[in-house]
């Protein structure tokens, strides 16, 4: 089953067995802000270039080129703002956590550097409300930062200056989104906004932002390290670099694993997550977290982690959060869980997607209720088809793309549903999380 | 009508409204004779039996509590082409009703019982019934109000309509 | 305006738009059909409706027209199938929690939801599901009922309180498809533009209380005029039937008022219905009201009093709530056939008539005070309101003619100027509104003469900065009322040329015959002749 090599590539996540990597003194034995020394010495546009040729792509979903991005910022000296976007709110994601309560450093560094790099004298680590740990780590962690003169006034006497700070999101999805987060962050309702004009031009305050994920911010470090060459050793010619992968669901070993980029997804699953219980084996696996479409056991074995491959198979990488479905499952269930939860977090801005997502989660649970019509099944797929790409952000995409490989790949399991009102597979009992019709 | 003159002005009038006459007595006689086959009915001691579904005066429909049905859409005056509807509508201090009539005209002298109004009612609140004698004796008496319209004595408090407040909310509709 | 112009082909009709153009602004100037909501060319951009789908030659994707800018050489067309699907698709979203209460609904005649599934219906409801359940009947403030259900939260009335009236008293509460419009805990909807936001409601979401349940609108004809609530001289259209006004609706003029007027404004329209209104002329003498006769007679009766006084003794007092030809009427009859200059200007609001709240609202509560002021110029008139109370303290002036405000809620020193008008020996008052605190007022003798309001006719205001606006009349609430001008010839002693049809030939008059229209004389022809044979 799996090969040889289901090692991991230890890169970002090095010493993140060591408990003292977690706190200023312990971090800088085992090279902390020796990089922020070096890249201050460097030249701004140095940076960006180093970056750019390392190929880094974002690591929160979109996999957008990190460099260019930072690109786009207008050339003036006109105030601009370095978000993190540390609102990790894509199910079967739990990759930035780790990161920010176990080296909550690494990412600061990170982001001074990418912060000089593109000139921002402020920046911002939007963290979803609900994770504490990382909240009060992230809080320390800039404290000790700022009395060790990393933050601040004239940062190691570079003549640099810039602040940093946590802010607590209140828990939605919709805020995980970058235009979402900055309408969050300037105390508005969390909903996006309308592009043109995009953040990099018109962002957080009307002001030029960058906004970047955890990972990525904390490889910018890395890249300055070891140069961009180096880094581009790891992965192929599109997809460079490691990634921490949250593999969940079925396997044995679910958890965070930092691999190479196109590193397959058999050795994913049967090696570093130890395959399955006995007598399960895998039916489905959804490759990028909740909104990427699914993956069929076929199409699983035969992929490799890295966006050019699942954009093939008409998935996506996404936030890498591997979700691995057994055949004790029934994917009518798994998807109601899906829709329900895009449902919930739908934030009621474009009508495609307000009544779109409670439309196809009404129909889902009308199904399960055994109430579904022979025509839901092709009705689902004409609702999910017209909410793609007809929306502000991507939420609609993401409400449709699974229901749309849910359905398709798996529409015998769908019509056994609605024509016998009970699941194919034996045993499965669901409880319909609350009535789609009220409100939450 | 119009009048027409003939031609020929030498005409002998007599055996015309004898011929008349003649017919008249025949059929009198055979009435007479045989009562039965008789086409004309003694009214008002005789009285036609019509169909139950006869379209005749207007039946303001209520719900199961006895309130008027009627939402005051206005879509009956508007369809009606005789122009007798005229209704006043008003808030109701239910939101799940908030619009109700308070005042509803139907001048019967004007109305041609089309049924329009019937067909246009999207809730079931106004029917054509089968009472088909509406004497009066003045022009007011002919103009029917709301109270006569929903529970005139013959209704017996009133005809219930087949669409519903508390279903339609039931139903999510 | 810059020379350079941006080229585009929209729909296969080729196009040359400013630069910064929205690809919606773009079709909407030039007449082209395009479903939109959210989207209002007073506000800014949203962009959530997602109903003004374009295709654009090289995008596999439709675009929304409202937030791309027109660039050149671009091919737009919104009549592809691609495109009638996607809105076709994008209505049906908005309908699905829609309750489709259309017969109760007061937008029902007027509204989006209506007229676009007219176009771009999908006429075959695919929701089997129980609709989304939000709040009905939602008091909002003074002015604005709220229905969620109908709500397609386009946002547009957040919009306006944010950007327009800025005062922020709306909001969208709750995420998805539970969000509802409404106001902050314990805040009313409640500002001087509030109802702007009925106007701009694309469906029957946010209602009128003055309007609710009143009229459906198809019962309802509308003409445009122009507002005589204050200096601004805001454009609207009176929305009206035989009964009476019924609203008050502004009317895009980019010069006077953009897309907007005020709640005041709305409210002119009761003091032109029936109710309020002076319907006959009547007579004062030895201490009661007698004798309600044709507004003319009375007017003419009056004409007898003025001749027979000499030109100081007559007075005329002029309110700025008149159009300009009737200015010019009433100045010529007194000062060139009367030959007097007693001619004043009643103005309470003299004081505060700069003041403007920053929007629309204006302290002068006149339409046409700066039309008053050139017309007294024009005929050399400079009076002081002092002159005529010593005048007619001390009887110098005995003939007093008053034509008094049609928006007497505006004048707050009614009574008191009724007494001192009172003071006159003879007072003519000619009103086309109900002139309170008259009937107690201690009098000499008063002839009361009905006008007829804006409303009923045509003339020209002068604003506050200098724009003449005509209007044109809408309809006639009491016929028998005198215009100005009228009134100007008839106290001038002049006959009116009132082209009266005899009783007798109304039916048959000449200008009530079409000349294709069916007569008795045509109905001979078309009827079957019986023939009665003989036995």
């Amino acid at each position: 089953m799996a090969s040889a090599n289901v090692q991991e590539t230890k890169y970002l996540t090095e010493f993140y067995h060591l408990p003292e990597f977690k706190g200023l003194d312990g971090y800088k034995k085992n090279g902390g802000y020796k990089e922020l020394e070096k890249a201050l010495k460097m030249q701004p546009q140095a940076i960006i270039d180093e970056v750019k040729a390392s190929g880094l792509r974002g690591r929160g979903g979109a996999g957008f080129s990190t460099g260019m991005k930072w690109g786009f910022l207008p050339k003036n000296n006109e105030p601009r703002f370095l978000l993190c976007n540390a609102d990790e709110g894509e199910p079967g994601t739990f990759k930035d956590r780790m990161m920010m309560e176990k080296a909550p450093h690494q990412l600061i560094e990170g982001m001074i550097i990418s912060a000089f790099a593109i000139n921002s004298k402020k920046s911002y680590i939007y963290v979803r409300g609900e994770y504490d740990d990382s909240i009060n780590s992230l809080t320390t962690a800039i404290q000790e930062a700022y009395k060790a003169g990393y933050l601040g006034k004239n940062i190691l006497g570079s003549g640099f200056d810039h602040d940093m700070d946590v802010y607590r999101g209140a828990g939605a999805y919709i805020c995980g989104e970058e235009t979402g987060m900055i309408s969050s962050l300037e105390g508005l309702k969390g909903q996006p906004k309308l592009k043109p004009p995009f953040p990099a031009v018109q962002g957080y305050l009307k002001k030029p932002t960058i906004v970047n994920n955890v990972e990525t911010l904390a490889v910018v470090k890395y890249v300055i390290r070891d140069g961009a060459a180096h880094y581009r050793k790891f992965g192929t010619e599109k997809s460079t670099g490691t990634k921490l992968f949250s593999l969940s669901g079925n396997v044995v070993k679910p958890g965070n694993y930092e691999v190479p980029l196109a590193y397959p997804m058999k050795d994913m699953i049967y090696g570093l997550g130890g395959g399955f219980k006995a007598g399960r084996q895998l039916k489905a696996v959804i490759p990028g977290g909740s909104s990427a479409p699914v993956l069929t056991a076929e199409e699983a074995n035969r992929a490799t982690l890295d966006y050019e491959n699942l954009a093939q198979m008409g998935s996506m990488l996404g936030s890498g959060a591997i979700i691995v479905i057994d055949d004790s499952n029934c994917m009518v269930q798994c998807l109601a869980n899906l829709t329900h939860f895009y449902h919930h977090e739908s934030c009621g801005q474009c009508t495609p997607c307000r009544e779109g997502t409670g439309w196809l989660d009404k129909i889902v649970h009308s199904i399960l209720s055994g109430k579904g019509r022979p025509q839901d099944i092709e009705l689902l797929i004409k609702v999910a088809d017209n909410m793609k790409g007809k929306t502000i952000c991507a939420l609609s995409d993401a409400a449709a793309l699974p229901v749309l490989s849910f359905v398709t790949k798996f529409r015998d399991e769908f019509e056994y549903f609605v024509r016998e009102g009970k699941s194919k597979v034996k045993g499965t009992a669901f409880a319909p999380k609350g009535d789609a019709n009220v409100g939450h | 009508m119009s009048v027409v003159t003939k031609e020929n002005k030498n005409i002998w009038y007599l055996p015309g409204v004898l011929t008349g006459m003649w017919i008249t007595l025949k059929h009198l006689f055979k009435n007479l004779s045989n009562k039965k086959q008789m086409l004309t009915l003694n009214y008002p001691e005789e009285k036609y039996e019509y169909s139950s579904r006869f379209k005749g005066n207007h039946i303001l429909t209520v719900k199961k509590d006895g309130a008027i049905r009627c939402t005051a859409c206005m879509l009956c005056a508007t369809n009606c082409p005789a122009e007798c509807i005229t209704i006043k509508a008003s808030e109701h201090p239910d939101a799940h009703v908030e619009k109700y009539p308070i005042n509803y005209e139907i001048d019967m002298l004007r109305c041609v019982f089309c049924g329009f109004c019937e067909e246009a009612c999207p809730v079931d609140a106004i029917r054509l019934g089968p009472e088909w004698q509406t004497p009066g004796i003045k022009g007011t008496n002919f103009i029917y109000d709301i109270n006569h319209l929903a529970y005139r004595p013959q209704l017996k408090g009133g005809v219930q309509s087949a669409v519903d407040d508390q279903d339609r909310l039931k139903a999510g509709i | 305006m810059s020379d350079t112009k941006v080229k585009c082909t929209i729909n296969g009709t080729e196009l040359e738009v400013k630069p910064g153009t929205t690809i919606i602004q773009a079709m909407t100037e030039n007449a082209q059909r395009i479903a939109h909501y959210c989207w209002h060319p007073g506000l800014s951009i949203a962009g959530v409706c997602r109903l003004c789908m374009v295709e654009i030659e090289g995008n596999p994707r439709v675009q929304i027209a409202c937030n791309t800018l027109v660039t050149e050489g671009m091919k737009i067309n919104n009549t592809s199938e691609k495109v009638k699907d996607a809105v076709k698709w994008g209505l049906d979203f908005h309908l699905i929690n829609h309750p489709l209460d259309c017969p109760i609904c007061d937008q029902a005649g007027e509204c989006g939801l209506q007229d676009q599934y007219m176009e771009y219906g999908k006429y075959n409801p695919e929701m089997a599901e129980s609709k989304q359940k939000k709040h009905k009947v939602v008091d909002l403030g003074p002015t604005v009922v709220l229905d969620s259900e109908r709500c397609i939260l386009c946002s547009r009335c957040v919009r306006f309180t944010d950007e327009v009236s800025k005062t922020n008293e709306l909001g969208i509460f709750n995420r998805g498809d539970h969000a509802e419009i409404g106001t902050h805990d314990g805040k009313k909807l409640d500002n001087k533009y509030s109802l702007n936001t009925v106007d701009i409601c694309p469906v029957g979401a946010l209602t009128s209380k003055d309007f609710r349940f009143k009229q459906r609108v198809w019962y309802l004809k509308d003409s445009d005029t122009v507002c005589n609530g204050c200096s601004t001289g805001c454009n609207v259209k009176v929305y009206f039937n035989k009964e009476g006004l019924f609203r008050v609706k502004p009317k895009t003029n980019q010069n006077v008022n953009g897309h907007w007027m005020c709640d005041e404004g709305r409210d002119i329209y009761k003091f032109v219905n029936r109710d309020n209104r002076q319907l006959k002329g009547r007579k004062y003498g030895n201490g009661s009201w007698h004798e309600e006769g044709h507004a003319g007679v009375a007017a003419k009766d009056a004409a007898i009093f003025l001749k027979g006084a000499k030109a100081d003794e007559i007075a005329l007092v002029l309110t700025g709530q008149n159009t300009n030809e009737e200015y010019e009427a009433l100045l010529n009859t007194f000062v060139n056939i009367y030959k007097t200059k007693n001619i004043y200007h009643w103005w309470p609001h003299e004081a505060q008539a700069e003041q403007f709240d920053g929007l629309l609202l204006r302290g002068d509560k006149n339409p046409n005070t700066a039309g008053l002021k050139q017309a007294l110029t024009k005929h050399g008139i400079s009076t002081k309101w002092a002159d005529l109370e010593s005048g007619l303290k001390s009887g110098k002036i005995k003939q007093l003619v008053v034509i008094a405000p049609e928006n007497v809620f505006q004048y707050k020193d009614l009574a008191q100027k009724a007494a001192l008008f009172g003071q006159a020996e003879h007072l003519i008052l000619a009103t086309s509104v109900k002139f309170p605190g008259i009937e107690t007022a201690s009098l000499k003798t008063a002839t009361l003469i009905p006008l007829k309001s804006y409303i009923e006719k045509d003339g020209t205001f002068v604003n506050y900065k200098g724009d003449v606006q005509k209007f044109k009349k809408a309809t006639t609430v009491v016929s028998e009322a005198l215009t100005g001008v009228e009134l100007a010839h008839l106290l001038a002693g002049q006959s009116l040329k009132i082209e009266v049809v005899p009783t007798a030939d109304l039916l048959t008059a000449e200008s009530n015959t079409r000349k294709d229209q069916v007569t008795l004389d045509h109905r001979k022809k078309n009827e079957f002749v019986f023939n009665r044979g003989r036995l």
